[in-house]
């Protein structure tokens, strides 16, 4: 029996506005900074589908009230169910999550996020798989999961691996903030719109009637800015410029490029050598915080999100998160939701400490089916009844 | 039809395309992103179930290295040096054939350098073990997935250049020539072939004579057929090369020996008395800078000889602890079997990227229709069209086992292997690129018009990979040495009255066996019938050649030229032994598999792999180890299991682990990368 309190959740944490063949959906757990909550994302798949089938519904606009878009999946909620429960009673949580994912990545009809303010983890999972991200001058991105103890999930082994050069892999690895023009220049954002003229946007866009990315990209052209790219930019580390001699311009790509997260390690103490460059040295500092174990699994998982489709990412990540959820491998989740969510003490014990502990047999063992009769992989929703744009045909 | 008017063909077609989405496609509550009544990509994802883990099918095929692959691959994936190109919304790399050679050329050139920073050949020469060389094979079939041109430079830089300093030198050359190798500082090239003398090696011409008042070797090329030919990197890059060349001391000839020549100063400017010319334009592997050399009485240090084998003291004596020049030369040739292996390998990836593209294509182009104003066909649902391309899927998983083997025997050769990897790999170097060269001309002619597109792969591969089938070894010859080497077993055997043993020809100690009279399916699927059909055959050409080369020999012939006369024979039983070799390496690793869903899989294609061996050669019916009932029999079985195989297609080359991007348009959105808006790009 779903209690009131999961009734009320389910449609009051995510608004809906209705404009002509537009519909609005505002994620509104503000206090939360909007993150995602089992209800949540519920409604949100339950919502997307009907739209899918809903002729009147040409357009989906996605928002955060308050000051952030979204700052990642309840975490914290799902250790408490494990906690209580099981594992797979957590597990459930991400089932909904990755098949809402998903169905976002292979969707028929455009979506505008509007990602003022924090989008980070789970928020990138409603978001990014999307057809349009509009970046605004307040926008924080992050994939934060390997200081967690996770790593970065939600299908984020499909965008990342696809940012140019190897930005995924910094990005993801150090758990990198990027601001709004950082995320328009490597192709996280499709569009960067100033704050100030968001609402003239939305209102362009309520008066949409038709699904053709084309026109709702020229309308939202007509807002957009092309915004300064800072100068000790990390984007700017990462690609490779002919026409400067500056030595760390491609530091990203010559770094995150090694095999293994120890070569990238030492590339890194390489680079840093002789030179005082905080921006290298946070680097490092990031990586050596972060659960060598989490480090590990994530390149894993961004090198083969690569050279796979966004199903395949999500199916893999989905095993991948169970094993975390259920704990036998590594404990390092539950440490470090409780050093940085419960107990905040912002120093977690990660299990083995040091990367060159980890084999790759352990490493190896995270990206296996669940040993357990009673648990299935993660079973995608058919799409084969629909006839799918462009872009979401190139993501299978 | 002639009775139809123009109005009534139009809205017959109307209706004919609108079935196409109402059976299919159509959105429920309609979609207006297809405004038009057309042909939609249908992506095989969304439409075809893969009921067994991709994931672990590919471990069966690519076995070791995977992350070391998938690195690799994404290294590639991610520079713009590996030329990436969007078509239909996916990335695809693939060199710029547009390109003229020279740049071709140099692009390679600066891959490697892109490879070699990001550490992709660390420890390549400088360490030793089966672990590296099984990082190295894995990193040359993933390099050569993106293009030949660039596995062959790096190949022909550490294995030909690198192997031979390792191989046929002693202490004194690799501390000096193998970290340079390693990190590029020098690039190494291989002069063996000459214009008049290619795989007959003892017979080239060019001379090194040694100068016991200078302590040095004059390398001289005597003649225009004594100039070296093809060798790669020779015409651009490389700085120094190995010469095999007679050696003649005192006036006498000791054989075939090699030695290091500086070709380059470190400028790059061609060392005085070397002459160096192009080979020009080739019908592929135009990224490699093949060249020709001329030797002018170049002068060298004598310890420029490579004397593992054999050495020349100051005062010029010749001293070699292997006395039979045969011996002598077999031992110089025997490290060079990793080519072979590259090669094989190489042409089983190739095949897979054929059959990928072909696979792919024909789950998503649509041809005509069995019943009119239905929706057309896939081109896979086609029987013909299974029968075309599913056996040749079949043979590349048995043949990607077998390759497989070959490394692993590779590896782990010893002293008593070595004859067994020389034979083996042989008969595989020659099958499997014969195999790759008929896959690909079979998927292009699958691919239709879009095959003969270079973009397409498929049809431009054939040019890339043509030259497999001639060097390191004429496939013909090859195939010949492998009989020969049978025929000395069987008459050691005979003679010494000694059971059979090695080869995998110890069934032959057994007696003849007996093929079923009635031919069930259940039986034709059964690996016993197969493996028994298969040694039947090989047992019997055996014994057959065996006998007509005696015959000849009675007759007054002698021993070279009745091998020349037995030729068919020689060839139909090179093909017997190798089919057989590679099923029962097949029929092994399926037994790695546990029950399920995969097992089964790989067992219909296990039997199909027999079946279409059996189906293919003639011998099967000439001597009669098949009836015609039990040939038609076996025909039918191969038409049901093409059949049973169709619904596992694109798992099947899915599992190649070949990543999209290093597939082609055609594999994908074929229609969105043919768009008007695509092609103003």
């Amino acid at each position: 029996m779903a209690s009131q309190n999961s009734v009320m959740a389910y449609n009051d944490q995510v608004l809906v506005e209705e404009k002509s063949l537009t519909r609005i959906l505002v994620l509104n757990r503000p206090k939360q900074l909007n993150a995602l909550s089992y209800p949540m994302i519920s409604r949100l798949l339950d919502l997307f589908v009907a739209y899918e089938a809903d002729p009147n519904v040409k357009l989906i606009i996605l928002k955060g009230n308050g000051r952030a878009f979204c700052a990642g999946g309840d975490v914290a909620a799902v250790v408490h169910d494990i906690r209580k429960a099981n594992w797979k009673s957590g597990a459930q949580f991400f089932t909904k999550e990755f098949t809402l994912n998903y169905v976002i990545a292979t969707y028929t009809k455009p979506q505008v996020s509007i990602l003022n303010g924090i989008v980070m983890g789970g928020g990138n999972g409603v978001s990014m798989h999307g057809r349009f991200r509009v970046a605004t001058e307040t926008s924080v991105f992050a994939m934060p999961e390997t200081a967690l103890g996770l790593f970065p999930d939600i299908g984020a082994s499909y965008f990342l691996s696809r940012l140019p050069g190897f930005f995924g892999e910094y990005v993801g690895l150090t758990g990198a903030r990027l601001d709004g023009a950082e995320m328009l220049a490597c192709g996280l954002a499709t569009h960067f719109v100033p704050a100030t003229k968001l609402s003239l946007l939305e209102e362009a866009l309520y008066k949409v009637d038709s699904s053709d990315s084309n026109i709702i990209s020229a309308i939202i052209d007509c807002y957009s800015q092309q915004p300064y790219l800072k100068d000790q930019s990390a984007y700017k580390r990462s690609v490779l410029s002919p026409h400067s001699s500056h030595f760390s311009l491609d530091v990203i790509d010559r770094c995150f490029s090694r095999k293994t997260v120890e070569d990238i390690l030492s590339a890194l103490e390489r680079e840093s050598m002789g030179k005082a460059d905080d921006w290298i040295n946070n680097t490092i500092q990031s990586l050596k915080k972060a659960s060598p174990t989490s480090l590990k699994i994530s390149l894993r998982s961004i090198r083969e999100g690569r050279i796979q489709g966004v199903g395949q990412c999500l199916t893999r990540e989905f095993r991948m998160v169970c094993h975390f959820m259920e704990g036998k491998l590594s404990k390092d989740f539950f440490e470090g939701c409780r050093a940085i969510l419960l107990d905040k003490d912002r120093n977690p014990k990660w299990e083995p400490a040091r990367l060159e502990l980890i084999s790759e047999g352990m490493v190896e063992q995270f990206f296996s089916r669940m040993d357990d009769e009673e648990w299935d992989d993660l079973k995608l929703p058919s799409r084969s009844n629909f006839v799918l744009p462009r872009h979401a045909i190139a993501k299978l | 039809m002639s009775s139809e008017s123009p109005t009534d063909r139009a809205s017959r077609r109307t209706r004919i395309l609108s079935n196409h989405l109402t059976t299919s496609d159509l959105q429920v509550g309609g979609n207006s992103l297809q405004s038009n009544i057309c042909l939609s990509y249908s992506p095989p994802e969304l439409h075809e179930k893969i009921e067994f883990e991709v994931r672990k099918m590919r471990e069966l095929l690519d076995v070791h290295n995977l992350q070391d692959r998938d690195w690799l691959f994404g290294l590639m994936m991610q520079s713009k040096l590996f030329n990436p190109q969007e078509k239909g919304g996916k990335v695809f790399v693939m060199p710029d054939f547009n390109h003229t050679k020279e740049q071709q050329r140099e692009m390679t050139m600066k891959r490697i350098e892109y490879l070699l920073e990001r550490g992709v050949f660390d420890g390549w020469l400088t360490t030793r073990g089966p672990e590296t060389e099984m990082r190295k094979f894995a990193f040359m079939e993933t390099l050569g997935i993106f293009d030949q041109s660039l596995a062959i430079k790096i190949g022909v830089h550490f294995f030909l250049w690198g192997g031979a300093i390792q191989f046929f030198g002693t202490k004194r050359h690799h501390d000096k020539w193998l970290r340079d190798t390693e990190t590029y500082r020098i690039k190494g090239c291989f002069a063996m072939t000459e214009l008049g003398h290619g795989s007959n090696v003892r017979g080239i011409e060019t001379v090194a004579t040694y100068d016991p008042k200078t302590d040095e070797f004059v390398i001289t090329t005597p003649c225009e057929s004594a100039q070296k030919y093809w060798i790669g990197g020779a015409a651009n890059h490389a700085t120094h090369t190995v010469v095999f060349s007679q050696l003649n001391i005192n006036g006498r000839n000791q054989g075939v020996h090699a030695f290091i020549v500086q070709l380059r100063d470190f400028d790059g400017n061609i060392c005085p008395n070397i002459r160096i010319a192009d080979c020009g334009h080739k019908i592929g592997l135009n990224g490699v800078d093949n060249g020709r050399i001329w030797f002018d009485n170049v002068r060298i240090p004598r310890e420029n000889l490579l004397n593992s084998v054999a050495d020349v003291t100051p005062d010029g004596q010749y001293k070699s602890a292997i006395q039979d020049p045969d011996q002598r030369f077999a031992a110089f040739l025997a490290p060079l079997t990793s080519g072979r292996v590259t090669i094989s390998l190489s042409a089983i990836y190739s095949a897979q990227i054929g059959l990928a593209i072909a696979i792919r294509y024909a789950l998503s182009r649509r041809a005509f229709s069995f019943v009119p104003n239905e929706p057309e066909v896939l081109l896979l649902d086609y029987p013909s069209h299974q029968r075309r391309l599913l056996p040749l899927v079949a043979k590349t998983y048995a043949m990607t086992c077998a390759g497989n083997y070959l490394k692993k025997m590779y590896v782990k050769r010893t002293p008593e292997s070595n004859k067994t990897i020389h034979v083996v790999s042989s008969g595989f170097k020659a099958v499997l690129t014969w195999h790759n060269m008929r896959t690909l001309q079979e998927c292009r002619e699958a691919c239709g018009g879009q095959g003969l597109k270079t973009e397409n792969q498929v049809g431009h591969l054939k040019g890339e990979y043509d030259v497999q089938s001639t060097f390191e070894g004429d496939n013909n010859v090859l195939m010949q040495q492998v009989s020969k080497a049978l025929l000395g077993e069987f008459i050691a055997a005979k003679k010494k009255n000694k059971p059979f043993k090695g080869l995998g020809l110890e069934y032959m100690n057994e007696p003849w066996p007996v093929i079923p009279s009635q031919l069930t399916s259940d039986i034709l699927r059964s690996s016993n019938f197969q493996i028994t059909t298969l040694r039947l055959r090989e047992r019997d050409l055996l014994n057959r050649f065996a006998a007509e080369m005696s015959q000849h020999q009675s007759s007054g012939v002698n021993k070279e030229y009745a091998f020349a006369l037995g030729y068919q024979l020689a060839e139909d039983l090179g093909r017997a032994f190798s089919d057989r070799i590679i099923f029962e390496t097949f029929l092994n690793d399926e037994g790695t598999v546990s029950t399920g869903p995969m097992k089964d899989v790989v067992g219909k294609l296990r039997s199909l792999y027999a079946l279409t061996c059996m189906e293919e050669d003639a011998a099967f019916l000439r001597y009669g180890y098949l009836s015609t009932e039990k040939a038609a029999a076996v025909r039918a079985e191969v038409a049901k299991l093409c059949s049973e195989l169709r619904p596992h297609a694109l798992g099947l080359v899915s599992s190649f682990g070949v990543p999209g991007a290093f597939l082609s348009p055609i594999a994908f959105n074929w229609i969105d990368s043919n768009a008007w808006s695509s092609s103003s790009a």
